[in-house]
């Protein structure tokens, strides 16, 4: 076997191969990030450090982050970077949809017949169309009439496999290029987007003018009752999760607080204060997880603590939304007609301070939802055993029943890999967005944590600062990744 | 939605096609819009209607007039063909010698090099670019093609494929007496082609779309890569949303091409540098 003296030898070879990256490593990382170290705590700043006036340099210890720190402006931004973030779970719920969806289309050779029969139809409905209706609506219903004929004529006859490209066609061209392209989409007057809302919108203030009654008492009422029952379910649910054991005292408490959490806004939307709503929140989970947690088991060793997490976690993701809808309009409801007077409008989405985030978080789903994770996705679903799915048949459980105990724990490192590179991203992420759309704007509503350190680095040229604020945005990514790692390995461990 | 693969009846196999498809028309109708537009006039261009009145093709050649479309063009395959081209090279040394040459300390080197993945680009950016004004390669192609020329996730991709390739063609060249460097060479880089096309596309793409860098680092107008060329029709001269449209679509085609034709090598890639991450 080799000895000592060959070690050296092979050593230098092993090096020579990396030389170039060792070199590129020294010159653009670590040397960089040293300076930048250094950089953090001095008070650089471009007007007085040049190669006109150049006063010495000088150490201020930690003055550029106590600095940061009370600055209210940079918690703004910071909360802007993680208001963005919160798109992160619509988009892979988004891909793991359309991966489901795909691979179904895939797996099924559809009737041929049925689909030309139904690309028939759409081709004659957009033809009379064309004939019946005015001159704007008519060509495009022509051009989408036309082009949803051609795919699904193509997508039958490919077995599903033109429906892919055409979903990773935006994440595939997301750029400067298509940033641009929804800058003009999100326009006021002439974007597409609010010329598709107005007559929509148009409807709805007609729908409330005709029925004030119905908008002002009932709608409130029926969601209301949605909600209760919702809420019951949740309880029943978890009561009958606790008792088989297939839920730990962690994912009751999710679960509860996928329920308290639009309370809370309830709360708050109808005037309390904030901390008053969180407070209240959180006694309402506390109490509605002891009553649970009181309970003896019935049989069975007591389940792990995170036990069933991870579907409480994916439910909560659906469930929320949806709830904070019904909750919006019972708190908004009653004010409806009032509103219908003056008629709706469509939002001045990228002008406005409040729709402005959530415009690029639409922006940005719209291209994540084709993206790579869709094609991870595509893959762990066709690595899933199909013995599985046999033995649920077997079984005799229910499609529901199938996707939370086959699907989507075989998934589990897919979208466990997906949510750390989202998160690490996410972290780093909203500069081309904020330089091409909205500089930032309006008032700072879009600026993250990023281009605040390029607009401090290269247009303000405090590069002490800029250096202590891309500091700070290290640490939380490398927090934030550790904390991930730490939790999904132990989630991923039962 | 939820429910699995390959269960229920094969009964709504057309209206799961019309779902898809107009799922996918919804995915793509941006891009309709952009091109009907780009044959709109000015004045259309500013007015909520879909369609033009009529096709103007001159829109096109107007863009080349109005900006140089060409050389942002020229200037964004030139940047990215070269940094793709040393970084596939850098990546495939460095993945060669942690893939299959024993030496001490080699795998735990490799995790490091690695986790530099996980450094926010920002922090370096501002030395990285005081880097740059010292040695005078500010307002250069070579200021915007060196820092990307070696690249971890390369080295890691490739290190991935390589591994798969048996262990026993090396041992038989080095039997015949041929150097590292010849096994490299004439073995394993003709052996990891998929690997290296694989790497190719995605520098390529990363490199095309790129904004940050240049937007910080070029100050000539005729250096601009086409990323930063685009704004001109947003902000300097107003809006010309017309033409815009017109060059964006133009700056997109290459794309569309790029993934048509290579498709199959891209979602492999996907899959290799993820799944065992």
């Amino acid at each position: 076997m080799s000895g000592r003296r060959s070690s050296i030898p092979r050593l230098a070879t092993g090096l020579a191969f990396l030389l170039p990256n060792i070199v590129g490593f020294l010159a653009f990382t670590l040397v960089p990030l040293v300076i930048s170290f250094f950089i953090a705590f001095t008070d650089w700043n471009i007007l007085r450090h040049n190669l006109f006036r150049d006063d010495p340099l000088q150490f201020v210890g930690l003055r550029n982050f106590s600095w940061l720190f009370q600055q209210p402006d940079f918690w703004r931004y910071l909360g802007n970077t993680f208001f963005l973030m919160l798109g992160l779970p619509f988009a892979i719920a988004g891909s793991l949809g359309a991966a489901l969806l795909l691979i179904r289309v895939d797996r099924r050779k559809a009737r041929w017949r049925g689909a030309v029969a139904i690309a028939t139809a759409v081709m004659v409905a957009s033809g009379l169309l064309l004939f019946a209706g005015g001159m704007e609506a008519r060509g495009v219903m022509f051009i989408f009439g036309s082009l949803i004929a051609v795919t699904l004529v193509a997508g039958v006859l490919t077995g599903g496999v033109v429906y892919r490209p055409l979903f990773y066609l935006p994440h595939f061209t997301a750029g400067v290029a298509t940033y641009v392209l929804w800058k003009k989409l999100y326009d006021a007057q002439a974007g597409p987007i609010n010329s598709v809302l107005v007559p929509v919108l148009e409807c709805v203030t007609q729908a409330v003018r005709a029925m004030p009654g119905a908008f002002k008492w009932g709608l409130p009422v029926c969601c209301g009752l949605a909600v209760g029952v919702m809420a019951w379910w949740q309880f029943r649910r978890l009561r009958q999760h606790w008792e088989d054991g297939t839920a730990g005292p962690m994912a009751v408490l999710a679960g509860f607080a996928t329920v308290a959490v639009p309370c809370g806004f309830l709360l708050n939307w109808t005037g309390r204060s904030i901390w008053l709503s969180i407070g209240l929140a959180m006694v309402l989970v506390l109490a509605c997880s002891a009553t649970i947690l009181r309970r003896p088991r019935s049989w069975g060793p007591a389940a792990a603590k995170s036990a069933g997490l991870g579907a409480e976690v994916a439910l909560a993701l659906g469930l929320v939304p949806l709830l904070l809808l019904l909750v919006g309009s019972i708190v908004f409801g009653p004010e409806l007609p009032a509103a219908a007077a003056a008629g709706f409008e469509p939002p001045n989405w990228l002008g406005n301070y409040d729709w402005a985030k959530p415009a690029l978080m639409l922006m940005g789903l719209w291209a994540a939802i084709g993206s790579n994770n869709m094609i991870l996705y595509l893959a762990g679903l066709s690595n899933i055993p199909p013995e599985l799915y046999e033995a649920a048949d077997i079984d005799g459980a229910s499609p529901g029943q199938r996707f939370w105990h086959v699907t989507w724990p075989q998934l589990a490192p897919v979208t466990f890999f997906i949510f750390v590179m989202g998160v690490i991203y996410g972290l780093q992420g909203g500069f081309e967005m904020a330089r091409i759309m909205t500089l930032g704007g309006p008032a700072g509503s879009t600026t993250t944590l990023s281009y605040f350190i390029y607009t401090e680095g290269f247009e303000t040229g405090r590069l002490g600062y800029a250096s202590a604020a891309a500091w700070v945005m290290f640490a939380l990514v490398f927090a934030l990744s550790l904390l991930s790692f730490r939790f999904g390995n132990r989630r991923l461990g039962d | 939605m939820k429910i699995p693969p390959d269960s229920a009846s094969t009964r709504s196999g057309p209206w799961l096609h019309l779902l898809v498809t107009v799922l996918s028309l919804l995915m793509i109708a941006p891009f309709v819009w952009m091109v009907v537009t780009s044959f709109k006039s000015l004045t259309e261009a500013a007015d909520p209607e879909w369609l033009p009145g009529k096709l103007r093709w001159g829109n096109y050649p107007e863009v080349f007039r109005v900006i140089p479309f060409l050389r942002f063009a020229l200037n964004s395959f030139v940047i990215a063909g070269w940094v793709t081209l040393l970084q596939v090279f850098t990546s495939a040394l460095a993945a060669y010698s942690f893939a299959r040459l024993e030496w001490p300390g080699r795998d735990r080197v490799f995790f490091c090099y690695l986790g530099t993945m996980m450094l926010p680009s920002l922090v370096m950016l501002i030395p990285t670019f005081q880097l740059m004004v010292h040695f005078g390669l500010v307002d250069s192609y070579l200021g915007l093609i060196l820092p990307a020329a070696f690249s971890p996730f390369g080295t890691f991709l490739l290190r991935q494929f390589m591994l798969g390739i048996p262990k026993a063609l090396d041992e038989a060249a080095e039997i015949d007496g041929a150097s590292k460097w010849r096994i490299f060479w004439d073995v394993i880089l003709p052996l990891s082609r998929p690997g290296l096309v694989t790497l190719a596309i995605f520098t390529f793409m990363g490199n095309y779309h790129s904004f940050f860098w240049p937007l910080v680092m070029m100050k000539t107008v005729a250096k601009f890569p086409l990323p930063v060329g685009l704004m001109f029709f947003d902000s300097e001269r107003g809006q010309a949303t017309h033409l815009l449209m017109a060059a964006v679509t133009m700056s997109v085609v290459p794309l569309v091409l790029i993934f048509i034709f290579l498709q199959r090598q891209l979602i492999r890639g996907v899959q290799l540098g993820a799944v065992k991450g």
